[in-house]
């Protein structure tokens, strides 16, 4: 087979699809129910900060809000009986006659407030900034009825829709701007005490291996549709532990599929396949996982995966810590502010290693049938440090398929796989980074150079220019085949 | 007398500001902001400082209402002098903030004392 080049260079214009690249953790939703721009979460979106994965982790209940301790309920609830009888008997100076609209207000703030609002400083300050049609403070009394059922004051939906064009110089048909995709996210919690999270992607046109292209089977509608859809049980039995049950990425390295500032490039170590066999660490899974936060700084996580048809069971693990910045609860560090200034008071490194354990290929639910089957296992190591302007990812992954190929007619593989990234904050919406990647999976060895460029005129619009080199060979093919391709992408990405 | 005095003060309640007039404030909505009538001589370098570099990723009108309410408008939780100290420390460490360890512990100070005169 002879050397294929792709060109699509700096004329080259494709209009990408950021959310099919991987399920999204990130959507306007949050954005709408939490009352918090985008910047609070993303450096540019859907590129999570530190308080991004805080919030992450936190079964996305914001952090300050439905971590109050039991003392902190108590006094919550003295508060609210405290502005009860306020507002019962209301300093005389507030009245000002029968069918006081203002008074009426200051009544119901301290008889329908719900137990996890702060009812004092909402029943008496809103005022001045009432004028541009909304209450600042977050303690805002909610309607009882709401509060009770758990219902989100808001419906927690937000959608994304993508349109691919590309320019394939050279090419028969150059231009082709039939791709396209709509999908439906949605995300929240239930009164703290339960996070949920799903999407759904309702229409696609030439879009195939846009979805879960995992051997995760598709589900009963026949499409790609359900990408996550899970359920978690936040501090089960008030315990650190979170209790994650449904589809979604298991827990195991650093960074979700899409929480990057590529728009079109995954990470290798995350993305790459070995032989026939589709597993990849960031596709979906039907899994149960439990995963806590210890001491502010330790993350951990474990799950079981269980597809459909297949009898046995795979595992995984992740442990994180972190060092310096931010805790996992978005507390910040102690820092002197009357000491000179220290680079340990920018500095932030994050550690983070998995293990996944797992069997793929036909099931081995079918009796009389022996099943081809390949038994594998991944092992990773990543590293996130950041430093001011300055971020540093690394990753590593070691890899073993006992048969890829189903056929038993190659050996066991071992692959290696490497990346690492360094991003720099130009402007506060715009970001420069720079990646190389080394893969041997096994069939392949290949090295990609990829740079991009990501700006954010607006927080929920991301404008990102890529450039990968990707060069290799494919030795395990006749005639080791060379791999060279250049591809240059312009990607559009909007949530709303 | 008595009666015509409390008249006038029930009259002006309408128009005082909800920090019982020790934090003067002016504006409304995205508008809202800390008037520099009031400021004392000592933090006017302080104020002008936190007008320049604390507005250019939002408006002060977080801040104010935060000040006045004694609470951070979006989380709800207590804004004391902890609080304080625990933003002006995310502040600094926010890309792109231009903002040094120095000109954080100013704000910081500034804002401590308009939560002082806040309570009062």
């Amino acid at each position: 087979m002879s050397c294929r080049f792709e060109y699509i260079l700096g004329g080259t214009i494709a209009i990408v699809l950021l959310f099919l690249s991987g399920t999204s953790h990130a959507i306007p939703a949050f954005s709408r129910a939490n009352k918090v721009e985008c910047s609070t979460c993303h450096t540019i979106f859907p590129e999570l900060n530190e308080y991004g994965e805080a919030f992450l982790k936190n079964s996305y209940v914001y952090f300050g809000k439905g971590k109050k301790a039991a003392s902190e309920k108590t006094k919550d609830a003295s508060a609210v009986a405290e502005a009860k009888r306020a507002a019962v008997a209301p300093v005389e100076s507030d009245i000002q006659g029968a069918g006081d609209p203002e008074l009426l207000k200051k009544l119901k703030a301290g008889r329908m407030v719900s137990g996890d609002a702060p009812a004092t400083s909402s029943a008496a300050a809103p005022e001045a900034e009432a004028d541009n049609g909304t209450a600042a403070v977050s303690g805002e009394p909610k309607s009882e009825g709401i509060a009770l059922s758990g219902i989100p004051d808001l419906l927690p939906i937000s959608f994304t829709a993508n349109l691919t064009g590309t320019y394939i110089r050279n090419a028969v048909n150059e231009f082709d701007f039939s791709t396209r995709a709509l999908k439906l996210n949605a995300g929240g919690n239930f009164k703290g005490k339960a996070g949920f999270f799903g999407t759904y992607l309702v229409y696609t046109e030439n879009a195939a291996g846009l979805a879960n292209t995992g051997n995760t089977p598709t589900n009963m509608t026949g499409k790609n549709d359900i990408g996550e859809l899970f359920l978690i049980w936040r501090h089960a039995l008030d315990t650190p532990v979170n209790i994650k049950v449904g589809r979604f990425q298991p827990k195991l390295g650093l960074w979700k599929s899409n929480n990057r500032l590529s728009a079109t490039n995954p990470y290798v170590t995350y993305s790459y396949t070995v032989g026939v066999s589709p597993f990849k660490l960031e596709q979906s899974q039907d899994a149960v996982e439990a995963n806590m936060i210890l001491a502010n700084r330790l993350f951990m996580a474990g799950g079981v995966v269980n597809r459909k048809d297949q009898n046995t069971k795979e595992w995984y693990v992740h442990s994180s810590v972190k060092f310096g910045g931010a805790d996992y609860v978005a507390n910040e560090p102690d820092i002197d502010l009357n000491q000179e200034e220290s680079i340990f008071d920018f500095l932030t490194l994050t550690i983070g290693g998995y293990g996944y354990v797992g069997t793929n290929g036909d099931p081995n639910t079918v009796v009389g049938v022996t099943p081809r089957q390949n038994e594998y296992y991944r092992a990773g190591v990543d590293v996130d440090l950041l430093y001011k302007l300055f971020r540093l990812k690394l990753s590593g992954v070691v890899g073993h398929d006992d048969n890829p190929d189903l056929t038993y007619a190659l050996p066991p593989m071992k692959s290696y796989t490497a990346a690492i990234e360094g991003e720099y904050t130009i402007l506060r919406n715009l970001i420069g980074a720079l990646r190389f990647e080394y893969a041997n999976d096994g069939v392949n060895v290949y090295r990609r150079f990829i740079p991009a460029l990501a700006y954010a005129p607006i927080e929920n619009v991301k404008v990102a220019v890529e450039y990968k080199q990707e060069y290799g060979i494919s030795y395990k093919t006749a005639g080791n085949t060379a791999i060279d391709n250049q591809i240059g992408t312009l990607g559009i990405t909007f949530g709303f | 007398m008595k009666r015509y005095v409390a008249l006038v003060v029930l009259a002006a309640l309408p128009v005082a500001s909800i920090a019982e007039a020790r934090v003067k404030v002016t504006g409304r909505g995205a508008k809202l902001n800390f008037s520099s009538e009031g400021i004392p001589d000592m933090y006017k370098e302080f104020f002008d400082l936190m007008q320049v570099k604390c507005i250019k990723c939002h408006t002060m009108e977080r801040t104010v209402i935060a000040i006045q309410t004694g609470r951070a408008p979006i989380t709800g939780q207590p804004f004391n002098k902890q609080a304080v100290k625990a933003y002006g420390i995310k502040m600094l460490r926010k890309p792109n903030s231009e903002m040094n360890k120095k000109e954080i512990r100013d704000v910081v100070v500034l804002l401590n004392y308009l939560l002082d005169e806040s309570a009062k």
